[in-house]
């Protein structure tokens, strides 16, 4: 009895921070959940590297037993700073796989890496918030020969930086007509006239003409990767992998042989659809389309995704970035790379009214009238959506200030709040968190499998003995993809034989194969001479090794 | 009596101490463009390992003090220090805001020359400043920064240890080359213990090969319908690993020449390339060198073999990257150096020789917009001036008869190798076909340091050549100054200004209290352009080469102004009413 109240009291205190957790971490706090979870046997938390913030770079590493030679996951949460959601989805997942799961470490490692931008990250937390995607370094983002020369400045002293509009017929902007609140492009095709000029809160500084072009942020971790790197842009830097978390991290992964596949939470998405097959592309010397058969695995994985995952996708059009970690991951090392927000806006699909209706009736006898479809931008959908929530704290509505760059015009600032758009409400957070962790935990549930089958010893004359084995990929994922066959960073499939070179008389006593795909099945033999024990030992770091023993 | 004596003792002590000095004087007389009689000296027809190299710098450093300074410039993955030697008259201004040449040698760990023609011209620079108006002007003006070595320990891997010409070529991490879960498990072998590694031919009925009957070092193949006695087995070498391969993972394989961070490819793209940009602590202490030195405005990075003064692109989906004026100064300093260096030719990387991804000099040029040469160094026709191409076997073998009598082939021998049985071992030994004869290296190294020198010197010099002076009336002045650029090299690169690589130069008057201040775009017909912002610094975009540029202010105030010219590439001039 006793017993078990103290076990639920322990078990509770695991579960009591969870409950108790009422909006996204602090990095402090993020630091304090990891330091719990190191304290279990299976969980090893390091961390790579101190930012020039400050700030540390962790990685938990999860395994049991030779978890050096089991196919592993990594997982990775803070590509974006300004994308808390991420870390926290990061975070519970490792929370709820050290907890609940430790059962699936028996075939696979994990290795977590909760927030790749802690110093941009903070700023959800400091006093000035806005999304910030730039670590701590001092960088000259617009390349004046000054650094961080225009930052932003919060106008409306609201603690928030959102944006300025400008009263002006010069403007690109214009109302949106169903809900003022937000501001749309206007449609010159079409003739339209705008009335805002719009920029982020702040004054110009510099008197450039540009607003806010250089602010106090340095280089952004998915900006800062090999794949497409946009050389010389803001926050990507003079050359790729140049800061200490992106080398850090690179470094690491570069020792990590078993890692097969990586899920990051950024805001690109490739698992409600896959990327696209592109055969000029996937031609040329360097490769910007993915592979024919990667493609098809991702599909596999996608729609494991969409089926796991409740949310239908919406406004998913993003598919990776220039420099971006989730690309590098596939394009540059070789492995599976699966990014998802975690989380978007959904569709908010306007109501059929009784006015559509009768206009629809009418457009039929009058064809060359038309009714303006309604325009759906990522913003209004958003407010629909926010109205539809009763969510209070996401706009701040348009009040005038006086702009010293502006002084004879109306100036307002408001706009909708950061973050917001791309974090849902952390009520939501719950259920994103479980779903993905289930999905993991499939993908995991797939992973390449090797295992001999079919084992024959035949005896042949002369006390020769003839060993035939199938080697087998129990698995729906190929043991290496398309691209990783090619890299130098993937181990071959490796058979040994332990038997000396001299009582082998066919067959090598060390094998190399290239790969095995889903499902393939190769067959091997050997002819030994002499009697013994025999043990042939076949895979890799990275998709598992099987093993055979027999006596001849 | 006695002070005579000590007199005449102290006199005919001293007539022999002058005597013995003016003796030792005549020893020497003066071969043209050469000192006669260094404070260094230095053979120059020898390779020096890494402690070689170290003692020359030194040796530099503590004989001229005021021309040349020792730096460590990062540290190799063996713990080696790599060298950086700047040569510069350091009594005339600071050597790091001078316009600057970059030099560094060996990168490929047994492309070993590059270093010795460092050292060459480290040597030269400073031994020949107080006899040259030349040089001195030259060291005045511009720092030279060399770094002799960028790969030193495999410089002395390559050396002291048993390789082929071609190895190792990398530093001394050792891969997995095979992907079968081991490093460096199947190196070369030195069979016969010779410090070479040559190669291993068999007898055997199916060869291709027979030995010449007239030359029994030289292996000639047969005709098809022919029957041979040799075959080829590969480089010395055993299957330490029972896997049925040869030699197959040794030292490296990466290539450190593709580990720069222009237009960077992965291992499946271009063979070689190692983690990311800059993954190697070598070419990091390089790329953080030179991020620390903006002066940089040209670079030489040497390397063997084939007699080739390269620029990029080094790919060709890099082609955008060199636009038409600065091919242009390409050509010009190129050409230059094909008359310099007779049997060098001028070529572009990915046209005339292969595609290359993140290699030095499209990072140099591509990345910081500095104009950079690769000299691919040595070429067969510096033997007997013939175009008899790369590795002719009679060529090569007639130079290792007459000319060197014997020191450049192992003679074939007989071997009993465990898993081919009887073979024979020999070739040419790894210091001969990249690597210079002795009596090839001094003159080789003048040349190429000639076109080092000439492509310094081709970096932008400026000077305030005219200020004019006018009065408007109420009490305001007009100030109008002219900078010139007399060499080739502007102060900007097409590249540079494409990308707003480095800084704009800067052009401030001091002393006056500025009202306008604006850049003078054509001074004939009064087209100017103000900039509003903090006038009395005037933002230069850039000053072309053999060019001017105009600024003009509006200023109140009298007295004595002076203007300054502050450039990265450029240096920094002054004038002062």
């Amino acid at each position: 009895m006793i017993k078990h109240l103290l076990f639920t009291l322990l078990f509770g205190l695991f579960w009591f921070p969870l409950i108790a957790q009422k909006n996204y971490s602090t990095s402090q706090e993020i630091t304090q959940r990891l330091q719990k979870l190191n304290s279990n046997t299976s969980a090893s938390l390091t961390s790579l590297t101190k930012t020039e913030g400050g700030q540390d770079i962790w990685v938990l590493k999860v395994g049991v037993g030779d978890l050096n030679n089991k196919p592993a996951i990594a997982v990775v949460g803070g590509a974006e700073g300004f994308h808390v959601l991420s870390v926290e989805l990061a975070l519970q997942f490792a929370e709820r796989l050290v907890n609940q799961h430790p059962e699936i470490l028996e075939s696979t490692t994990f290795y977590i890496f909760p927030n790749m931008s802690p110093d941009a990250y903070n700023q959800y937390h400091s006093n000035l918030k806005y999304e910030r995607r730039g670590n701590a370094t001092k960088e000259d983002q617009d390349r004046d020969g000054s650094i961080s020369e225009d930052p932003y400045e919060d106008l409306n002293k609201d603690g928030f930086i959102t944006q300025m509009r400008i009263e002006s017929p010069m403007g690109d902007y214009t109302l949106h007509p169903s809900d003022t609140r937000v501001l749309i492009k206007a449609d010159r095709s079409k003739g339209e006239a705008g009335s805002y000029i719009v920029y982020s809160e702040g004054i110009d500084n510099d008197k450039d003409g540009k607003f806010n072009e250089d602010v106090e942020e340095g280089i952004a971790f998915n900006t800062n990767f090999t794949y497409k790197f946009p050389v010389f842009h803001p926050f990507a830097g003079d050359y790729p992998v140049s800061q200490k978390e992106t080398r850090a991290l690179v470094d690491y992964l570069f020792d990590q042989w078993n890692i097969f596949a990586f899920v990051t939470f950024s805001p690109a998405n490739n698992l409600s659809e896959p990327l696209k097959f592109n055969e000029g592309d996937a031609k040329k010397r360097v490769l910007t389309s993915m592979l024919k058969k990667d493609v098809a695995t991702n599909k596999m994985i996608s729609e494991l995704y969409t089926k796991t995952i409740s949310q239908k996708a919406f406004q998913q059009d993003n598919q990776g970035t220039d420099g971006d970690f989730f690309q590098w991951a596939y394009f540059h090392f070789g492995r599976l790379s699966f990014s998802t927000p975690g989380w978007w806006v959904p569709e908010m699909k306007a109501e059929k009214t009784e006015d559509d209706k009768n206009i629809k009736e009418e457009s039929k006898e009058k064809p060359s009238e038309t009714k303006q479809k309604p325009i759906i931008t990522k913003e209004s959908n958003f407010m629909a959506w926010a109205d539809e929530q009763n969510l209070k704290d996401v706009f701040i509505p348009w009040t005038t200030v006086s702009h010293p760059d502006f002084p004879n015009q109306k100036v307002e600032v408001g706009g909708i709040k950061p973050f917001v758009m791309i974090n849902p409400p952390f009520t939501l957070v719950d259920s994103i968190a479980i779903q993905h962790t289930d999905f993991i935990l499939k993908l995991a549930g797939m992973q390449p499998k090797l295992e001999f089958h079919n084992i024959k010893v035949e005896k042949l004359s002369g006390g020769l003995s003839r060993i035939t084995a199938d080697l087998f990929n129990n698995s729906p994922l190929p043991t290496h993809s398309e691209l990783g066959e090619k890299s130098r960073w993937l181990r071959k499939i490796r058979i040994d034989i332990t038997k000396d070179k001299k009582e082998v008389i066919a067959g090598n006593t060390i094998n190399l194969i290239d790969k095995l795909d889903a499902f393939e099945t190769k067959t091997m033999s050997w002819i030994i001479q002499g009697s013994g024990n025999v043990e042939i030992k076949a895979g890799a770091a990275h998709c598992g090794i099987a093993t055979l023993n027999t006596k001849l | 009596m006695n002070k005579s004596l000590t007199i005449s003792i102290f006199c005919v002590l001293f007539c022999f101490i002058t005597f013995s000095e003016v003796s030792a004087q005549e020893n020497f007389f003066r071969a043209i463009g050469t000192p006669h009689q260094p404070k260094v000296e230095i053979s120059w027809n020898r390779y020096n390992t890494y402690d070689g190299v170290t003692e020359i710098l030194q040796k530099i450093v503590k004989a001229y003090p005021n021309l040349a300074r020792l730096e460590s410039i990062g540290k190799s993955v063996e713990g080696r220090d790599i060298w950086s030697i700047a040569i510069s008259d350091f009594k005339t201004g600071n050597p790091d805001k001078k316009p600057a040449m970059y030099i560094d040698g060996n990168i490929h760990s047994n492309e070993i020359q590059g270093t010795e023609f460092s050292l060459y011209t480290a040597w030269y620079l400073t031994e020949m400043f107080d006899e040259l108006d030349f040089i001195k002007e030259l060291l005045q003006d511009k720092t030279f920064y060399i770094v002799p070595t960028i790969n030193p320990d495999a410089r002395d891997n390559f050396m002291k240890e048993p390789n082929t010409p071609h190895s190792p070529r990398s530093g001394m991490l050792v891969l997995d080359n095979d992907g079968d879960g081991q490093a460096g498990e199947d190196r070369f072998d030195d069979l016969n213990d010779d410090n070479h590694i040559t190669l291993m031919i068999r007898k055997s009925p199916t060869g291709r090969f027979i030995k010449d009957p007239l030359d029994d070092r030289r292996l000639m193949e047969v005709g098809p319908e022919q029957k041979g006695d040799y075959e080829m087995l590969g480089y010395e070498g055993i299957d330490r690993d029972g896997d049925g391969r040869v030699n197959e993972d040794g030292i490296g394989y990466y290539d450190p020449n593709r580990d720069w961070g222009w237009n960077w490819q992965p291992d499946y793209v271009q063979r070689g390339a190692y983690k990311y940009p800059f993954s190697l602590p070598e070419t990091r202490a390089v790329a953080d060198f030179v991020m620390k030195h903006p002066n940089i405005a040209g670079a030489q990075s040497y390397h063997n073999y084939g007699g080739m003064i390269l620029r990029g692109p080094g790919a060709e989906e890099d082609v955008d990257t060199y636009n038409k004026e600065d091919v242009k100064i390409y050509d010009a300093i190129g050409k230059k150096g094909e008359e310099l260096i007779p049997g060098y030719k001028y070529l572009v990387v990915y046209k005339d020789l292969y595609s290359v991804f993140g290699g030095e000099l499209d990072w140099f040029y591509g990345g910081r917009g500095i104009y950079t040469y690769t000299n691919e160094l040595m070429v067969s026709y510096l033997y007997y001036h013939k175009n008899e191409g790369r590795g002719n076997q009679e060529e090569e073998l007639n130079v290792d008869k007459y000319l060197t009598f014997g020191d450049a082939f192992v003679p074939w021998a007989a071997y009993n190798h465990p898993q081919f049985g009887a073979i024979e071992i020999g070739g040419f030994k790894k210091n001969f076909s990249r690597a210079h004869p002795g009596f090839l290296l001094e003159q080789d190294a003048h040349r190429n340091m000639a076109f080092t020198i000439y492509h310094a010197y081709h970096t932008p010099k400026l000077s305030i050549i005219d200020v004019k002076e006018k009065t408007l009336g109420g009490g305001l002045k007009e100030i109008t100054a002219t900078m010139y650029n007399e060499r080739l090299m502007p102060t900007h690169s097409s590249q540079d200004l494409k990308y707003n690589i480095e800084r704009p130069d800067y052009v401030t008057l001091n002393g006056a209290n500025v009202i306008v201040g604006m850049v003078v775009e054509n001074e004939d017909f009064n087209k100017v352009k103000e900039q509003v912002q903090n006038p009395s610094k005037i933002s230069v975009t850039n000053i072309p080469g053999l060019g001017t540029v105009k600024v003009r202010w509006i200023i109140s105030g009298g007295g004595n102004y002076s203007i300054k010219v502050d450039s990265a590439k450029g240096g920094i001039v002054e004038w002062k009413k």
